[in-house]
């Protein structure tokens, strides 16, 4: 019998893909370390100078440096707040557990255009009718902190319905309130994966674009820093940002993998949390 | 031990609901000091559903449970002063065998020096001394209930709990931690509360059996008494794997005469003098001799003709079920000896008259 023939089609339609999908990415990295001022082939040898340039930038310097405040700030903030909720979802008894874990998820599904809109307005009715609260780094990392929180939890929910119950009684039994059980024998089997979706946290915060731009106030981050140059002039330096934007997300992501993928190995399974979190909301 | 004794553990009226389903109806029971008591029924009879309430897991529906004669009903499981062994081993994972024996004692803040020492002797009482450095990865399923045994048993408990511990372990394993269990309740002389579906390690393991079913206690008894006379035709099933027949007893002079089905045969056993009953045939207590080809019907007479329908090897002997005609179940029958008889033999039943006993029965009563 002959083996059944694939299509060359197929081959050529991935091929097509891979190639719009990682050839705009390589132009910008290539061009972060061109030579000349140029944008445009052919390439005119290598050069740190743009590297140079941001680095020595006091303005880059502070859009770099908000953005990691808001991204740390968003991930602590996620790491405490989303560990007491996704403990308290996991175990939540029947009636409860399923509405509620449903509305901690919602903003998966909502667009990001939408959360930065009703965030704007929220922001704005507590500013006019509760306290004074301006647009600052402050309204951009709780924006962050809406946004990644269900990330978080997918991940967190995850790893603690893997945990055995017994072993929570078991430590109960042997004398542990409940808030010792937590610390003793929850915490110490599902922090490697805690800490594997707070880098994520990290990571979404980090080049987050669209609800930022509703809720920012006259500071400013990398990606929004990014686009406002490009509204001027289009300069090489913004190719450099954008690789070293590329490269804090691509390592926070790792991060992220590799943490989730121990944390779940620890325990001798071999599904990775992650994929498993995410493969669960499609 | 004196009656004035206060009971380890005293259940009084436990009922307990689980939304319509009545897992636990009306259950009083006494545990006393040093005693190795089993609850043992099918799953679902509710009894590890008791030991959770004894735990501390559950609170019941309705009823009182006293530990050492102070009412703990509404006591949560860390401040009880019962210690379990779960069905799986429960070990924590991120610590190694001397941290997990450790863990009560720490969460009591016993000082260091004590907790050294007292590990130390719950290791070696479970016969794992120099295992403390071990992972759990380390270890054969075996050796992480005798961990999970001197975790429990190294906080001195009350009461120790055991929720069918040996359930997961391979039958070789098993027979070797039951002589452990009988050893460690030996020398530490603790109260032991055991749960099986195993009626084999119940008779094998306690001083007394509780036989559950459906949420309710069947009877109370030591092994031998369970096994001997049973107290319910569920008990001499479950426990004797017995065969239980409707009969009706007449008196007569050298015993009960009894009718079963068209024959009627001469039992001694009290219980029923007259009217219906059931009678409780132990397996091991039938004999069976090779019978002339003929009629299957016994006339009238002690024996009893039957024919071979199924024969199994069991190494010490030989187990068969026997079609009688009249009887609407084959008779189970349990048998010693070299040369096993062959499907479809013709056989004389007879039995050892006090392998048997007669429970009440109502009449129309169906038969299981």
């Amino acid at each position: 019998m002959e083996r059944i023939q694939r299509s060359p089609i197929t081959g050529a339609i991935t091929l097509v893909a891979l190639v719009f999908l990682f050839v705009p990415l390589i132009v910008v990295v290539l061009f972060s370390f061109h030579e000349t001022s140029g944008l445009s082939f052919p390439f005119q040898g290598f050069s740190l100078r743009w590297y140079r340039d941001v680095v020595g930038s006091p303005q880059i310097r502070e859009v770099g440096r908000n953005s990691l405040i808001v991204a740390v700030a968003t991930a602590a903030v996620t790491l405490v707040l989303g560990t007491f909720a996704a403990y308290g979802l996991s175990r939540a008894s029947g009636r409860w557990r399923g509405p509620l874990t449903l509305l901690f998820f919602l903003p998966l599904t909502l667009p990001g255009l939408f959360i930065g809109l009703s965030l704007l307005v929220f922001f704005n009715l507590v500013n006019d009718q509760v306290v004074d609260f301006k647009l600052s780094l402050t309204s951009v990392a709780i924006a962050h902190f809406v946004y990644v929180l269900p990330y978080f939890l997918l991940i967190a929910i995850a790893a603690l319905d893997r945990l055995d119950v017994a072993l929570e009684e078991a430590a109960a039994d042997l004398g542990a309130t409940s808030w010792t059980v937590f610390r003793k024998v929850t915490l110490p089997q599902i922090w490697p994966v805690l800490l594997g979706a707070t880098s994520l946290a990290f990571a979404l915060s980090f080049d987050e674009f669209i609800i930022t731009f509703f809720v920012i106030g006259p500071q400013s981050t990398v990606p929004m820093f990014i686009w406002s140059s490009l509204r001027r002039t289009v300069n090489p330096t913004i190719n450099t940002i954008s690789t070293l934007l590329l490269v804090t997300t691509l390592v926070m992501f790792t991060i992220a993998f590799v943490l989730t993928l121990r944390g779940s190995h620890r325990h001798g399974e071999d599904a990775d949390i992650l994929s498993d979190a995410i493969g669960g909301t499609q | 031990m004196s009656s004035e004794a206060t009971p380890r553990v005293r259940l009084e009226s436990v009922t307990h609901r689980f939304g319509d389903v009545t897992a636990l109806d009306d259950v009083s029971l006494e545990v006393h000091d040093g005693e190795f008591i089993t609850l043992l029924g099918p799953s679902g009879c509710g009894k590890t559903t008791l030991l959770r309430i004894v735990a501390g897991f559950e609170r019941p529906t309705e009823g009182r449970v006293l530990l050492g004669g102070v009412d703990v009903t509404k006591t949560p499981p860390y401040r009880r002063p019962a210690n379990m062994v779960f069905q799986r081993p429960t070990l924590f994972p991120h610590l190694d065998v001397f941290e997990n024996v450790a863990f009560g004692l720490r969460i009591a803040k016993v000082p260091r020096q004590d907790i050294r020492t007292r590990v130390r002797e719950s290791l070696a009482l479970v016969r794992l001394d120099g295992y403390e450095d071990r992972k759990n990865h380390e270890l054969s399923g075996g050796q992480m209930q005798r961990v999970a045994l001197a975790r429990a048993l190294v906080n001195r408990p009350q009461v120790l709990l055991l929720d069918e511990p040996l359930s997961a372990l391979d039958l070789k394993i098993r027979l070797e931690m039951e002589a452990e269990l009988r050893r460690v309740h030996r020398e530490t002389g603790a109260t032991f509360v055991y749960v099986t579906h195993d009626q084999r390690e119940a008779l094998a393991l306690s001083d007394r059996i509780v036989v559950f079913n459906e949420g309710g206690v069947e009877q109370v008894g030591a092994p031998g008494i369970v096994y001997r006379r049973p107290a319910t035709p569920f008990v001499a099933r479950f426990v004797g794997n017995s065969n239980v027949l409707a009969v009706d007893v007449e008196p007569s002079a050298e015993g009960h005469r009894v009718r079963l089905g068209d024959l009627a045969v001469t039992v001694r056993a009290d219980g029923v003098d007259e009217g219906p009953a059931w009678l409780v045939l132990r397996p091991e207590g039938i004999r069976l001799a090779l019978a002339p080809m003929g009629d299957l019907v016994a006339q009238g007479g002690e024996g009893v003709r039957g024919v071979v329908l199924d024969h199994a090897f069991r190494g010490t002997g030989h187990s068969y079920r026997i079609e009688v005609s009249g009887l609407d179940d084959p008779l189970k029958c349990e048998m010693g000896g070299r040369d096993p008889f062959e499907l479809g033999d013709p056989v004389e039943v007879s039995w050892d008259p006090d392998a048997c006993v007669l429970l009440p029965r109502i009449a129309d009563e169906p038969g299981s």
